[in-house]
């Protein structure tokens, strides 16, 4: 243990003598602080919001950054200096080598992520005490809450994947169940977002009519309201805490008003926005999941510089960045790819593919099956992706910090035992 | 295994490979050594005869593609071997941003030495690297010959039994040249034995017992410096204070007994020990002058 930190103070002390690690400091809080003079259209809310937004983009991409550059450059910097091979002569075994880095740049990382995150919850806290001061805003989140159970009355007019589509005028209905709706402050608003797919066969200006009815089963109370969706906005609706008296259930009866209106809904379409959260603590929640994922890109720079040169390995490790934030598009791709063969409507390119050819061949072995298998290997960055909650003011809950947490570790697991055995027998020559 | 060896080599063959895996260049073939505890022991040859290969094969830095080599009775592998061993490598390879005192401290602190013997050891091993002007000095501001005394002294910060040096007086100044040579000597005599390459060929018969010569990775010959010099019938005598009427004697004498004289010249130094001369007295006069 005691030559794993000396090998991790000494990285430290590498990243700050050489003055790499204040640049990063430096560049990131020139961003942060850009944020406050961002122009803003909108409501006291929507500036902090951005500045918010501005602020946590800020320390993932220079945090990221760090990591993979520092990271990936250390180990292939050291061998090519001969440093290394003086190193290996001590009585130093080759996995304390790299434990010691990997401490080294979580403690450069550490220093990162504190410093542009002090500095940015100060700046959030300034501009939301700014605003307040002009009566627009307060700096509170809310909890999101999915519905527990979703039903549809009468026949949906189609099914295509998990997208039920429904009717209006009557003929159908969605009912959608929430429970666990408690707040300590009964003064709470309830915020419903309705985001659905819509079609009619009239033409709106804006967009559909739609019925949502609130009921209470405790008070019995029932509130119906009428809201618009369109095709690129979702429905909000704000209602008054009090309609939860006495109960943490509601059902939501959503249906299209007019006959010929179609929502298309699937189980995630309806969310409940509700209670009065710290963003203190939801601040802190969201730099951790990031720090995750700056952990996770260091693991996988180290498991790169162990067999591979600085530059590929900074290729590497961006590729493994980038295709990490896209995995979802790749299994899209790969499945779009996938159904030119399965497809009932074939035209051009798909009449030929459900034929067995050499292209056909081609094209799933080369690019299918590798992009899919790719999109499983790598790892699902948008697991440590914490923007939306800021954007939308929602409190991170605390199984997504476990979750990203045990997905770094998992991958942890997987990723530095190879790393030791590459690193062991690899030469210094 | 005796005990009395440091070093065993056993066949001890690498051949480099190309990115496909085929064989590239043999480096070194086939190398049997054995070298004895307490002595001064050279490895000579041009670039490129395997000397390196060699000490980083003993050292565990690459693997041997055949053979076995032995280190103070333990296998190459072993990792706790290294505690007694000290290396000091071609290049002075050190992290340039740390000062003479944080490289030993930090090699220092790999060798698991307790903090108040390593303060010391770091203080004697400055002192005697010649460095103390330079202590704090970042390395990225020392010379070649700076880094080269500073890596000596890293090598020799664990006190090891066993040390390592490949081209010790590489960049080195006669003086400082001098100075590798007398603290090599001094391990000696305290029972360390030392292994060196170079391809100075007047150090390595200054101060070592017996050398080994290799070219294109193949051991060419070894044995003592004496064994590999000596001529048994050439004798060479040296006389001091003996008049030119003397000389011309001798010669006649010599020729009587169907001798060959072969040169009779005044014995004149070498330019080393001109050099070592010249800065001495300097010294003397510049401590006068104070």
């Amino acid at each position: 243990m005691q030559q794993i930190l000396v090998i991790a103070r000494q990285t430290f002390k590498e990243a700050v003598r050489n003055k790499i690690l204040f640049v990063f400091i430096i560049l990131g809080l020139t961003t942060i602080c850009c944020s406050v003079f961002m122009p803003v259209v909108g409501d006291g809310r929507e500036k902090i919001k951005i500045v918010e937004s501005m602020c946590f983009r800020s320390i993932t991409f220079f945090g990221t950054l760090a990591a993979i550059l520092l990271s990936a450059s250390s180990i292939p910097t050291d061998i090519e200096n001969g440093v290394l091979s003086t190193v290996t002569t001590k009585p130093v075994q080759r996995t304390t080598i790299i434990l010691g880095k990997i401490i080294g740049f979580i403690y450069i990382i550490g220093v990162l992520l504190i410093v542009m995150g002090g500095v940015s919850y100060a700046l959030i806290k300034f501009t939301a005490l700014k605003q307040s001061h002009q009566g627009n805003s307060e700096l509170m989140v809310r909890d999101q809450f999915d519905p527990d159970t979703l039903q549809i009355t009468g026949e949906p007019t189609r099914k295509i994947g998990n997208v039920s589509w429904i009717e209006g005028g009557g003929k159908g209905s969605s009912v959608w169940k929430f429970k666990g709706l408690y707040s300590k402050d009964r003064n709470d608003d309830l915020e419903i977002k309705a985001d659905f797919l819509v079609e009619s066969k009239k033409r709106y200006d804006w967009g559909i009519p739609v019925n949502i009815k609130i009921i209470n089963h405790v008070t019995g109370k029932v509130l119906t309201e009428s809201i618009e969706i369109s095709r690129n906005k979702p429905g909000l609706l704000r209602l008054n805490g009090e309609s939860l008296e006495g109960s943490g259930e509601l059902t939501i009866v959503v249906s299209p008003e007019n006959s010929g209106d179609y929502i298309g809904i699937s189980s995630d379409s309806l969310r409940v926005f509700f209670g009065k959260k710290s963003f203190g603590y939801n601040f802190l929640k969201g730099l951790t999941i990031i720090s995750f994922q700056f952990f996770l890109m260091v693991i996988i720079a180290v498991l790169g510089s162990t067999f591979l040169s600085l530059p590929v390995n900074i290729l590497f490790c961006l590729f493994v960045f980038f295709c990490g934030n896209i995995t979802d598009f790749m299994r899209d791709l790969s499945t779009v790819i996938n159904v030119f063969e399965t497809h009932e409507h074939e035209h051009g390119l798909s009449a030929l593919m459900k034929k067995s050819n050499v292209f056909v061949i081609l094209l799933d072995y080369v690019i299918r099956k590798p992009i899919l298998l790719l999109s499983y290997i790598l790892p699902d960055l948008r697991n440590f992706s914490v923007g939306k909650y800021f954007t939308d003011g929602i409190n991170i809950p605390c199984k997504t910090v476990f979750m990203s947490f045990g997905y770094a570790v998992l991958y942890t697991f997987f990723c530095l035992p190879v790393s030791f055995v590459v690193f062991k027998r690899r030469e210094m020559a | 295994m005796n005990n009395d060896i440091a070093i065993r080599t056993e066949d001890l063959t690498k051949a480099y490979k190309s990115f496909w895996g085929r064989r590239k260049i043999l480096a070194l073939d086939k190398l049997n050594i054995a070298i004895q505890k307490g002595e001064i022991f050279g490895l000579l040859g041009p670039n490129g005869s395997g000397k390196t290969t060699t000490l980083k094969l003993l050292l565990g830095l690459i693997t041997p593609t055949d053979g076995r080599a032995y280190v103070l009775g333990k296998s190459t592998n072993d990792v706790a071997i290294k505690s007694k061993i000290g290396f000091l490598p071609e290049e002075s390879c050190f992290y340039r941003f740390l000062n003479a005192d944080e490289t030993l401290d930090f090699y220092g602190q790999l060798f698991r030495i307790p903090g108040k013997e390593r303060k010391l050891r770091i203080n004697r091993l400055v002192e005697q690297a010649g460095l103390e002007f330079a202590r704090k000095r970042p390395l990225r501001q020392y010379s070649k010959g700076m880094l080269r005394r500073i890596g000596i002294a890293q090598a020799l910060i664990n006190d090891p039994d066993l040390v390592i040096l490949d081209e010790p007086t590489s960049g080195l100044d006669p003086i400082g040249t001098r100075e590798t040579k007398d603290i090599i000597l001094a391990l000696k005599e305290r029972g360390k034995t030392v292994l060196l390459c170079s391809h100075l060929l007047s150090d390595v018969q200054d101060i070592c017992d017996r050398v080994a010569i290799l070219d294109k990775g193949k051991l060419q010959l070894a044995g003592t410096i004496d064994e590999l010099l000596s001529s048994k019938n050439v004798v060479e005598i040296l006389i001091r204070n003996l008049p030119d009427e003397a000389i011309i004697e001798v010669e006649t004498f010599i020729k009587e007994k169907k001798g060959e004289v072969i040169s009779i010249k005044n014995s004149s130094g070498t330019l080393e020990d001109l050099f070592l001369k010249i800065h001495a007295a300097n010294i003397s006069n510049s401590k006068t002058d104070v």
